[in-house]
């Protein structure tokens, strides 16, 4: 269990926000670091901090990479008050974050094994972590293999590593799709689970992590199963709307399971124990 | 023993009071509850220590309604923090009941376990002494030792009082904060011999044994379907349950400043597990009732190791629409699965 280093949990520690990228018309990434440098705390693969624009709200969002002890990233999609709000901020603003929170994905367990990473959509960016994870400790794992999808070109996060970087590593497949035609799009059209099928990767010594929308998330965790995945073999990181972040404020629980605290990262052995409300 | 008699019930109060705020069981006009002493007015006021549960439990005491946070400033882009409201006068509860306390032993499960403890409720916590009112007449929609409570032995008060008849009651201090403010009243306390009443028997029995392992199965039983019917999901059983803790945390800004507080909130509500995406888990009326009770009676237990009910009844007496916790425990009882 990582433990928070702030005096009071529910307090954050203020950061700035050092560069800002845009991703998709709707997803931009920030780039944030301690007022005295580096990191306000170190995160591992998987694991969540809680963003907050501090004059507008808070929200629960996944790590999308600590670059050493340089400065963290969050990936964020436009989608509701708060998110809109950080949208309309400028580099050098300065916002709350506190943390880490949560398990994490299991990246000393999959040390040896051939990785499948499965996103849609914003879901790339808490996968991005424990890929670039794999990549900076290469020789750890096994051979990649992304599969990742969006609504449209546009809407694909990530492109320089999707298109440039990934796929020049070594021994690492990438296998992009987008959901409909498109002009200028010469690539696979079609839904993530369909084309994982297609693909039909050989579960032999394969772990499969994946994240997307919650629907996604159900058909490829059926389609896994049906290609003949043991439980154990599949991993998905979850979300939930979080006040909180330390198992205390009630509403992220499935079961008697926090997602914030027990998750966000689950196994399929681990979900099909819980109610199915995520 | 010890005995503080019905004419110096006040004058112990009064006493306390100079250097706590003091909460009381009080009529206050239609609603009755723990209201500080400091707004105590003789002309209105009932002060109810005959009362077996006032209706708004004692937990806004340690667990405020609404509590504020933090509050901050920004110039430009730059922002600061610049206060942390963590709340630490002394305070006393007096005459809360078993019910009521072993809620806040819940309250302290929660806050101080399982990981990261939350500094804000510590802070109030640790600064309020309980003076218990021990039970012996159970009331009619009292089943506090169905769920494992004790009415007249609770563990964890800081001074037990004991009703003996004629107003007047035994005190006996059981921790060293219960002997800290009895060293404050000595002089109004009188020694005298005292026999505590016996316990009489409860009217209503609950069977909760094997309940919360029942539920594990019972996820998608046609019961929640006719028992979740006429809930109206307003909340009320959630704000007046002693237990029930969940909380939003919000922001407040205007101009230039502002804090961050919480405040209670309900898991009765499609806005509290309602994502800015659009996705609710639970976007059910009825999966929001399942969710309530099996948090209760099964989830809690399973974290833990207890059920998030006290057996105070207060959320069967305020329910609208008759939903009753016992009928919903009788249900699983006798479902078969």
């Amino acid at each position: 269990m990582a433990e928070c280093n702030c005096e009071n949990p529910l307090v954050p520690s203020m950061v700035e926000v050092v560069d800002i990228k845009d991703e998709t018309p709707d997803v931009k990434t920030f780039y944030v670091r301690s007022e005295n440098g580096g990191v306000p705390f170190n995160v591992m693969p998987g694991q969540l901090a809680m963003v907050s624009h501090v004059p507008v709200g808070e929200g629960m969002f996944s790590v999308s990479w600590q670059e050493e002890n340089d400065h963290l990233q969050f990936a964020i999609k436009s989608v509701g008050l708060l998110t809109e709000q950080l949208h309309n901020i400028d580099i050098g603003q300065m916002i709350g974050v506190r943390g880490p929170y949560g398990n994490g994905f299991p990246v000393e367990e999959c040390k040896g094994k051939d990785m499948l990473f499965i996103g849609g959509g914003i879901g790339l960016a808490p996968l991005r972590s424990f890929i670039k994870y794999c990549f900076k400790y290469r020789e750890d794992y096994g051979k990649i293999t992304i599969i990742y999808g969006s609504r449209s070109y546009a809407d694909l996060c990530f492109k320089d590593e999707l298109f440039e970087k990934w796929p020049a590593m070594k021994d690492t497949e990438v296998f992009v799709t987008i959901d409909n035609e498109e002009e200028n799009w010469s690539g696979h059209v079609g839904f993530v689970p369909s084309y994982l099928q297609e693909i039909n990767p050989d579960p032999q010594g394969l772990i499969a992590v994946t994240c997307g929308p919650p629907i996604m998330i159900k058909f490829v965790l059926q389609a896994l199963e049906k290609m003949g995945f043991t439980d154990e073999q599949v991993i998905t990181t979850l979300e939930a709307r979080m006040k909180c972040g330390i198992g205390k404020c009630g509403r992220c629980n499935i079961g008697s399971e926090y997602i914030c605290l027990d998750g966000p990262v689950f196994n399929l052995a681990q979900l099909k124990k819980l109610p199915p409300e995520w | 023993m010890k005995v503080m008699k019905k004419a110096k019930v006040e004058k112990v109060i009064e006493a306390l009071a100079k250097e706590h705020d003091v909460y009381v069981p009080i009529q206050r006009g239609a609603q009755t509850g723990f209201f500080s002493y400091r707004t105590y007015n003789e002309d209105y006021d009932d002060i109810m220590l005959d009362t077996l549960n006032v209706y708004q439990p004692p937990k806004s005491i340690v667990f405020p309604q609404t509590e504020k946070m933090y509050g901050f400033k920004s110039e430009g882009q730059k922002i600061n923090i610049d206060q942390v409201f963590e709340e630490s006068e002394p305070k006393i509860i007096f005459g809360l009941r078993s019910c009521d306390l072993k809620a806040i032993d819940y309250l302290d499960e929660l806050f101080f376990t399982k990981s990261y403890e939350d500094e804000f409720y510590r802070a109030r916590r640790k600064s309020t002494v309980m003076i218990v009112n021990a039970c012996y007449n159970p009331g009619t929609s009292c089943f506090c030792d169905s769920m494992g409570v004790s009415p007249n032995e609770p563990e964890n008060a800081d001074v037990l009082i004991h009703d003996i008849g004629e107003g007047d009651f035994a005190w006996e201090a059981k921790s060293d904060k219960g002997e800290a403010v009895t060293e404050l009243i000595k002089d109004l306390l009188e020694e005298q011999e005292a026999t505590l009443p016996t316990l009489k028997n409860f009217k209503r029995k609950v069977d909760y044994e094997g309940v919360a392992e029942k539920l594990k199965d019972m996820f998608d039983h046609p019961m929640w379907e006719d028992m979740s019917y006429p809930c109206h999901n307003c909340g009320i059983c959630t704000y007046m349950c002693p237990t029930c803790y969940c909380f939003d945390i919000q922001v407040k800004t205007a101009g230039e400043e502002g804090y961050r507080f919480r405040c209670w909130d309900s898991c009765m509500y499609r806005e509290y597990s309602q994502m800015a995406g659009g996705h609710n888990p639970r976007e059910l009326d009825k999966e929001r009732f399942r969710n309530r009770f099996l948090h209760k009676l099964q989830f809690f237990q399973e974290r833990y190791g207890e059920p998030l009910c006290t057996g105070c009844g207060r959320c069967i007496v305020v329910c609208p629409a008759g939903v009753s916790i016992i009928k919903v425990i009788e249900k699983v009882k006798e479902a078969d699965v």
